[in-house]
């Protein structure tokens, strides 16, 4: 992991010097996992792979800000791919047409359920695993909704049939016992 | 910024999560440039729950994608950007002259193929009663032509599908209009089988030439939040009878 982050944090430092190859680089040890990242949040394959696009050339026009202060090279490569997702869905992207073929694909791709399930993949030895795991099924089912799914309160109270106060709550105060368990 | 630690902290996570509302998360994107202890909670946040990213599964090599990127890079003012605050760049990196690109074409047909049907759309509406007050025919991905939906400006519309729509099962298909960024999309009521349907929707402004008309799929009952939640099906621009 830690020559992954190093090879990230070169690759990022080439980018700032305009070599091309660093770019190549992180494209090849990231991209198919952004795009994925992305997917989870767009749902349809083809924005994802526009929203990489445009990160990556975010990524290289920005490099030179990266920074040590500013967390690992490999948090900071993915919020700018995370970041441009919530954009596109935040603008109302996500409700965009699905090819009629996709409609049966409607019932595998229960979000929700996939999103709430998908903590228990992290290593036993994982922290943020361990954090999860002390959570209310409520919280953690929240949380999880946010971060792999892009919901916004709104969509979660909605989905799990609470007032938009009650969904808030359970963010917040589910981020609160996470930063606590994990600090 | 006077606020304490716990509210760094919980504004750098909702930052990261995407919780904060457009004009927050721009504020709040300039702030980490000025502010050590926002950066460092913001990266603190990253970096817990970069493990959940991680599990992405990665599917097939993204085809030409790479080559999609190196072809932006290539075009001189992509190269020369100027800086912006960290994820606010609202960057065009579709390739300027790019014939591969099928989006173009979908516009170019789906126009053609509007002006079509509009033509029928109305003439045949024409001749039905009492007259709509806008018409808009909705197409679906590729620009074909998929339904009609004739909006009679006294809460009820008629909405008549063109194809044989399969939804699957535990799911409907649900009618929206924008009738202004203000309100933002409004139900117009379920369509749950491809057949024509009159809807009596909530009592709204006058539809307006270009109101946007559109189907989603949502679950059975419909949508949960009142917005649409659910993939569109098509979607199309209002006219008005001449």
């Amino acid at each position: 992991m830690q020559d992954h982050q190093e090879r990230l944090a070169d690759a990022l430092a080439g980018c700032a010097k305009g070599d091309r190859n660093a770019l190549r680089t992180i494209f090849e040890l990231e991209g198919a996992r952004l795009v994925a990242v992305a997917q989870r949040i767009l749902r349809r394959r083809e924005l994802a792979e526009d929203v990489v696009q445009e990160a990556f050339i975010q990524i290289w026009t920005k490099a030179g800000q990266y920074a040590p202060d500013r967390g690992s090279a490999r948090g900071w490569i993915y919020a700018i791919a995370r970041n441009r997702a919530l954009n596109l869905v935040r603008d109302g992207k996500r409700l965009e047409f699905t090819e009629p073929d996709n409609l049966a694909d409607l019932h595998d791709a229960e979000h929700m359920d996939h999103a709430a399930n998908v903590w228990a993949d992290l290593d036993r030895q994982n922290r943020l695993r361990e954090c999860l795991s002390r959570l209310d099924e409520t919280k953690r089912r929240s949380i999880l909704m946010v971060y792999i799914s892009g919901y916004t309160h709104g969509e979660i109270a909605g989905r799990l049939k609470v007032p938009l106060g009650t969904a808030k709550a359970w963010v917040r105060r589910g981020l609160a016992s996470l930063r606590e368990c994990m600090a | 910024m006077s606020a304490g630690r716990q509210d760094i902290d919980e504004l750098a996570d909702e930052y990261v999560l995407g919780l904060l509302d457009a004009a927050d998360h721009v504020r709040i994107e300039a702030e980490i440039e000025a502010d050590a202890a926002l950066r460092t909670a913001v990266a603190a946040s990253r970096d817990r729950f970069l493990a959940l990213d991680l599990l992405a599964k990665p599917g097939a090599e993204p085809e030409g994608l790479w080559s999609r990127i190196a072809a932006t890079l290539d075009e001189p003012k992509a190269e020369g950007l100027p800086e912006a605050a960290d994820g606010v760049s609202h960057i065009s990196v579709r390739p300027a002259n790019d014939n591969s690109n099928a989006g173009w074409r979908r516009a170019a047909l789906s126009g053609i193929a509007a002006s079509l049907i509009l033509a029928v759309g109305l003439g045949w509406s024409l001749l039905s009663q009492p007259q709509p007050r806008v018409v808009a025919v909705l197409l679906d991905n590729a620009g074909e032509p998929q339904a009609i939906v004739e909006d009679f400006g006294n809460a009820s519309a008629r909405v008549t599908p063109l194809v044989d729509f399969t939804v699957p099962d535990g799911r409907t298909m649900q009618v929206w209009t924008l009738p202004s960024k203000e309100l933002g999309p409004v139900s117009l009521g379920l369509l749950p089988r491809s057949q024509e349907a009159v809807l009596d929707g909530p009592v709204l402004p006058q539809p307006q030439e270009a109101q946007l008309y559109e189907i989603t799929i949502e679950q059975a009952g419909g949508s949960p939040t009142g917005r649409p939640t659910g993939p569109i099906l098509v979607k199309g621009f209002a006219k008005m009878p001449r």
